[in-house]
């Protein structure tokens, strides 16, 4: 491609519009503006996550297998170049710099005010110039050594990867996106490349501006910054999983002030990767079940089994997909029992019409309110972009979501009978 | 959007109303301000009952549906501590009228919802809701015993603790627990009628809601309330540490030690070289540019995270970090070495601009949200004239050299607190 593509995306309701760009180096690139804005954000992602830890590249490549936590070291250390690293360069222009690594994905961002052109050019530039050495790589053996322990005694997170083990029996989902100290230890400049090569191709990377941004600007510094790259293939092998959890019940200990627990009802994702419709009509469920305005938090409330930080979210991704209920308990198991009888209630006489249509509405509010904040914007682009979806495309799927689709979704991927619960205590 | 200032509608009642149209979003927020004292524990337990349950709406289906078909309607409320003082905030966010489906108004409905969350809580004159009431305690009591699983956090509230433990800021916090457990339907009330009386109330909305419909229901929300007197804040400025008080807890099965250090900046109050005070700070443990982050984390390879954060309505920096036990003495030492450095002006004149520029560009961008709008002028609520996110930045750029040495050089340390795991636990 010698030029590039621009297609502007509008919507009427949210008198809101977009353009979405091929860029002729093979980059897709998102343009939000959002007039009256003085902030501006831009996101650099590419579809590479924690999960990705057997892949190949191309036809004729051999699947090869990386330590856990890979990804994200390769996150830490793109921000260092041979002579200026990122922070250094961002530190000139004003902007604050992060990156985060997700299961799926690895996004390097900054927000602004003033120097928008100039941030963007850092940004591209460290993200499109690797560079390991021995010695680098050793440093941040330290450095994420920490970033470990101290998600090892977060509560939390010990009992999201708790359960997340007793789920899953063979996919990496269940693997601490840092990895462990022992694997990162096994991290080599070379192997850093591998996966650069493989995952860090603008064929496979997304990036988007949003706020006081405008196309002419991004486009003047993709030209000028970004190299065309060849499209390459890239295969991800997954051990087959199961269908059944792996176990029941299992439990940590952490020095926590009551118990943590998390329940999740591992879903059959045999027929691929789930629909934008089926993830909103979970969520639509998941509130119907166990949503504030339900008849069962009320009485878990009332019967002290729980506090108001218990909540129910819907966690799915390539290969994997659950049902998660979380929350404090001094008594797990009968929480647990609450829940799955609300579910086998709810699955045998189906939800009620007027709280369907009531949830709904509120579904659609949140919608609406999620496009005043840039970051916000900018995140669901890329995220819905990876998942093959269009930024407005919720508004119109959630119209379309009937409350005989939320019993059917309801019979289809929950099964109480093939659920794993966590337990976080103290000794 | 300069001239902004806080309108006194009645007394002690401020309030600002941002009108744009450039969101979709409406935001309304109601902070109650009082004197940290007597009445902490209920108040506590008020910050959550009142946002749970209400007379018209007395469970927590009723309620939260009341939300729901405002359009998924957020109303949360928190209570934090405001120097020597104690600030609840009520806050509501919900779409834009024009965003209705059937082309009903619903915005002023929701401010309605607001104020009577305040004014007709689940109570019958005399007591909260017997049942409500201990179901609230149970949450303050499991929210506030729960602390200790953020071992970041917990840390910081110990250190805060033993480093105020002769001011109003240090609250003692098995003392609120065991207060917490003592508390009735009846006390509950009696601090809910004082907590109306007394408090400074502020009142900040931003998006198209009218100023004058919310003059005209926040004045009548003013006259409602029995016998108001609000009381004024005032809190205690420490300038300077005599001595370093070092402290060394333990708790079980924890992984890293969390290091915790205070500072007293030497601020008088929380005016004083309150711009150069916040670049200092900057330089020393702000961003990935700042003297922490280069050499603690990135030279040394010590931790993950090394911050340093002014706190201005108290005029103490504190500095936080998780790290190996045995590194302990190198990262003390290495952390007052960096503020050295400072005291003594070896930094470069990139590190001023750095922190500057930073500090600078995040306050231009205050205004890009609608709860950005008001949390921002909501913390300027008491201020003469509210200052615009530019007029902030304008301010941070006059920082010089000399301003940051001159304050760095009031700064002494007071006390050192590290967390750590039990002997024999990993």
């Amino acid at each position: 491609m010698n030029n590039n593509t621009v297609k502007e995306i509008k919507n009427e309701l949210l008198n809101d519009s977009y353009y979405e760009i091929d860029h002729k180096s093979g980059l897709k690139i998102f343009v939000y503006p959002k007039e009256n804005y003085s902030s501006a954000y831009a996101i650099f992602g590419t579809k590479y996550g924690s999960t990705d830890n057997c892949f190949k590249v191309g036809e004729n490549g051999k699947y090869i297998s990386v330590p856990e936590g890979i990804a994200h070291f390769l996150e830490h250390k793109l921000f260092e170049s041979e002579e200026r690293g990122a922070f250094e360069r961002y530190a000139e222009t004003g902007a604050s710099a992060n990156a985060y690594t997700s299961f799926d994905k690895t996004c390097y961002l900054f927000s602004c005010t003033g120097n928008f052109s100039a941030s963007l050019e850092v940004l591209l530039d460290f993200v499109t110039s690797p560079y390991f050495t021995v010695e680098t790589v050793k440093k941040e053996q330290g450095i994420i050594g920490q970033e470990i322990k101290m998600t090892n005694d977060e509560p939390g997170w010990a009992s999201l990867f708790t359960l997340l083990k007793a789920m899953y029996k063979n996919h990496p989902v269940s693997i601490d996106i840092a990895g462990t100290v022992d694997s990162i230890g096994e991290i080599s400049a070379e192997l850093l490349y591998d996966c650069y090569n493989a995952f860090y191709n603008l064929n496979n990377m997304a990036l988007v501006a949003a706020g006081n941004v405008n196309v002419d600007e991004v486009l003047a510094v993709a030209d000028k910054i970004l190299k065309s790259a060849e499209e390459k293939k890239i295969e991800r092998k997954f051990e087959e999983e199961p269908l059944e959890v792996v176990s029941r019940y299992a439990e940590k200990h952490l020095d926590v002030a009551r118990p943590l627990f998390a329940i999740g009802y591992k879903e059959d994702v045999s027929g691929g990767r789930r629909t934008l419709k089926q993830s909103t009509e979970s969520e639509i469920m998941l509130d119907i079940i166990a949503g504030k305005t339900s008849a069962l938090y009320e009485k878990m409330l009332d019967a002290g089994l729980i506090n108001t930080l218990f909540n129910a979210e819907y966690f799915e991704g390539l290969g994997y997909g659950a049902h998660i209920f979380s929350g404090e308990s001094e008594n797990p198991e009968e929480v647990r029992r609450y829940i799955d009888e609300e579910i086998l209630r709810l699955q045998t006489n189906g939800i009620d019409k007027d709280e369907f249509e009531r949830i709904k509405k509120k579904h659609y509010g949140k919608f609406v309110m999620g496009f005043d904040d840039v970051d916000a914007v900018a995140n669901y682009l890329i995220n819905d972009y990876f998942n093959g979806d269009g930024l407005f495309d919720g508004l119109k799927v959630l119209e379309s979501i009937t409350a005989d689709d939320i019993n059917r979704r309801l019979r289809e991927s929950v099964n109480v009978d093939n659920s794993s619960m966590s337990v976080i205590k103290a000794e | 959007m300069s001239n902004i200032k806080y309108e006194k509608t009645a007394d002690g009642v401020r309030l600002l109303c941002v009108n744009t149209g450039k969101f979709k979003t409406n935001f309304i927020n109601i902070d109650l301000f009082v004197p940290l004292g007597e009445y902490l524990p209920a108040q506590y337990v008020l910050s959550t009952l009142l946002a749970h349950t209400s007379r018209d709406y007395p469970t927590f289906k009723s309620f939260n549906s009341k939300l729901e078909s405002l359009y998924g309607a957020s109303f949360e409320s928190a209570i934090e501590n405001y120097g020597d003082n104690v600030r609840l905030s009520f806050s509501l966010e919900l779409p834009d009228d024009r965003f209705a489906l059937y082309g009903e108004t619903f915005s002023e409905q929701a401010v309605d919802f607001l104020t009577d969350i305040l004014l007709r809580p689940l109570c019958d004159g005399e007591k909260f809701d017997e049942n409500v009431s201990k179901r609230e305690i149970r949450f303050t009591l499991e929210d506030l015993e729960a602390k200790k699983n953020d071992k970041r956090a917990y840390a910081l509230s110990r250190l805060k603790q033993l480093m105020c433990s002769g001011e109003k800021y240090g609250i003692d916090s098995e003392r609120l627990e065991n207060e917490v457990k003592a508390l009735t339907p009846e006390k509950l009330f009696e601090a809910y009628k004082n907590l109306l009386s007394t408090a400074q109330i502020a009142v900040t909305a931003c998006g198209t809601l009218s100023e004058k419909m919310l003059r005209e229901k926040m004045t009548a929300f003013a006259e409602k309330i029995e016998n108001r007197n609000a009381l004024e804040l005032t809190s205690q400025f420490v300038t300077k540490a005599d001595e370093i008080r070092y402290f060394d807890e333990t708790m079980k099965m924890m992984n890293q030690a969390k290091l915790v250090i205070g500072f007293r900046s030497g601020m008088k109050n929380n005016t004083d070289n309150y711009y150069a005070y916040r670049i200092m700070t900057d330089i020393f443990g702000g961003g990935p540019y700042s003297r922490l982050f280069t050499n603690v984390r990135e030279k040394m390879s010590l931790c993950y995270y090394c911050s340093a954060r002014l706190v201005r309505q108290k005029g103490i920096i504190f500095v936080q970090s998780g790290i190996e036990k045995e590194n302990y003495k190198k990262a003390v030492d290495e952390i007052f070495n960096q503020l050295n450095i400072i005291k003594n002006g070896d930094f470069t004149d990139e590190e001023l601009e750095a922190s500057k520029r930073a500090l600078a560009d995040a306050y231009r961008g205050v205004e890009d949200s609608p709860m950005g709008v008001c949390s921002y002028f909501a913390s300027q609520c008491f201020a003469e004239n509210a200052v615009s996110g530019e007029e902030e930045a304008q301010a941070f750029l006059r920082v010089t050299r000399d301003d940051v040495i001159n304050c760095a050089r009031k700064v002494t340390a007071d006390s050192v607190y590290l967390l750590s795991g039990e002997e024999n636990d990993e």
